[in-house]
């Protein structure tokens, strides 16, 4: 994971950057005199009212490490197995149980990678596309209910629908086997995600998390991850099985 | 090669046979579908049109997966020139040789064209100023940029590269370049470098078909381009399922490699 977070700085700073449409000017942007978008611009409002969600995205990159990074200690209210379980993989032996570490992406730490993501709103479904391993969530505004007894995958199965000025993400049927965070908190296969997506301004974006997940916690518990818009870019390829050299070195089996 | 042929379409069976289909949405009603009386999509009804009067091409479409195999299946042996080096890198892997290298084994992205050929859907969603295709191999995408901008001059080159599109009539017409020339074009392993250009001409003849038309101009690796049309349907009431390579690979340890 590091070694990546380290080579995508490293490939911002070498290459040439208008050549990967990196320096786009992004249309609709409004901007200060100078020409600099300007992110503290009111939300932009599509004709039914509704901020446009609309953007490249960042999220603050300690909720990757740690999605309780602003929880005060004991806040988290563990089953006691899943606080066992977190302990053991907090000192790192169990790093190569990480399916993120086989390349293996799963919700909810993809949303939080270090890595922008692409939100474009169509009819009745979201997109998100996330340059971190290239792939993506479709999130539907059609009107389905949730699955009932889905088959368990990596990302779930997501439903979006407004409440005022928040939209509200839904997912059920994630694999357990993912991590929360690289941390190590873990989940069941119970894990109800809530997404509220919060867009305060031009360029600020609140994701409000709750994990409901009554197998693993005693009640549910809301994190709220910050994320600011990168304008005037586009996403990157990122292939992390591609000369992949951090599992041979994890600990665990 | 492998994991992906075979697996996956083993999985996505399974998953059809065995699971409860409409818990995964797999049995959807697509909406805005011209049905017949028994309620059976139409396929034959015309393409829609949005109201800017262009067609349509939204909708998850099954590639046609008879060109996996070998993309030039359909055309006389001497349309495909290739270059010296190309015909004998071609020649080996043809035979099998070079099977544990072929990228997609290896959980590596499929390129383009390849990934349009993919034995599972891919979902095409048309917007004013991009077209994105969502693939089910390996739940990647591509964006296809529709807001006039240029291919880049000398780009950082990737698997899967850097697409423009615009409309020609009614045809929708993607071009792209910058691929790192390690993709093979199709499993019999035509190669390509990193000079590929790759166009495709995407036309939705009625609701539920769609001519795609490919031409490979790849100097590096060709005398001169050529081109085939694929033929993508629609699959109409569904919707993609997920697919992760990486998950439980274990085919390439068993493949054939010449190193």
């Amino acid at each position: 994971m590091f070694a990546r977070i380290i080579f995508a700085s490293v490939l911002l700073a070498v290459v040439p950057a208008s050549a990967q449409w990196l320096k786009v000017t992004t249309p609709g942007t409004p901007r200060t005199a100078d020409g600099k978008p300007n992110l503290s611009a009111p939300t932009p409002r599509g004709t039914d009212g509704k901020p446009i969600l609309n953007g490249i995205w960042q999220m603050n990159g300690k909720y990757l490490q740690n999605i309780a990074a602003d929880m005060k200690p004991g806040e988290v209210p563990y089953q006691p197995w899943a606080e066992q379980l977190f302990k053991a993989r907090q000192d790192g032996a169990l790093g190569k149980t990480d399916p993120a570490a086989r390349c293996i992406p799963g919700m909810p730490k993809l949303d939080a990678l270090p890595y922008p993501f692409k939100i474009i709103e169509s009819p009745g479904m979201v997109m998100m596309l996330f340059e971190g391993f290239t792939t993506f969530r479709q999130i539907f505004t059609d009107g389905r209910e949730l699955p009932k007894d889905p088959n368990p995958t990596w990302f779930g199965y997501s439903v979006g629908k407004w409440e005022g000025d928040d939209w509200v993400v839904n997912t059920i049927g994630i694999k357990e086997s993912t991590w929360m965070d690289n941390a190590g908190r873990p989940h069941s296969d119970a894990l109800h995600l809530i997404e509220r997506f919060q867009r305060h301004d031009f360029g600020h974006l609140d994701i409000l998390l709750t994990i409901d997940d009554p197998k693993a916690y005693t009640k549910p518990w809301t994190v709220k991850e910050d994320l600011r818009l990168i304008p005037d870019t586009e996403l990157l390829e990122y292939v992390c099985v591609e000369n992949e050299k951090d599992y041979g070195h994890l600990a665990g089996k | 090669m492998h994991s992906f042929r075979q697996i996956t379409r083993i999985l996505a069976a399974g998953a059809l046979l065995t699971g409860a289909a409409s818990a995964q949405w797999l049995n959807l009603k697509t909406p805005n579908i011209p049905r017949t009386a028994d309620g059976k999509p139409n396929l034959t009804a015309p393409a829609p049109k949005l109201p800017d009067g262009k067609p349509d091409l939204s909708g998850v479409w099954d590639a046609d997966r008879s060109y996996l195999v070998n993309l030039a299946k359909d055309l006389k042996p001497d349309a495909v020139q290739m270059q010296p080096w190309a015909a004998a890198i071609y020649k080996e892997r043809a035979a099998g040789l070079h099977a544990h290298e072929e990228p997609d084994a290896n959980c590596l992205p499929q390129g383009v064209p390849k990934i349009d050929a993919a034995p599972v859907p891919w979902k095409l969603i048309q917007m004013p100023n991009e077209v994105v295709i969502l693939y089910e191999a390996f739940t990647q995408f591509r964006q296809i940029h529709m807001d006039g901008r240029k291919l880049p001059v000398d780009p950082n080159p990737i698997w899967l590269g850097y697409s423009v599109g615009h409309w020609d009539g009614d045809t929708l017409v993607v071009e792209s370049n910058g691929f790192n020339g390690k993709a093979w074009l199709d499993q019999s392993g035509h190669p390509a470098t990193e000079k590929l250009k790759v166009t495709e001409k995407f036309h939705r003849k009625d609701f539920g078909h769609m001519d795609l038309e490919i031409t490979i101009d790849d100097p590096g690796a060709y005398t001169k381009p050529w081109t085939v049309k694929e033929s993508p349907t629609l699959a109409a009431d569904t919707e993609l399922l997920e697919f992760v390579c990486a998950e439980n690979e274990q085919d390439i340890k068993h493949m054939v490699t010449k190193k």
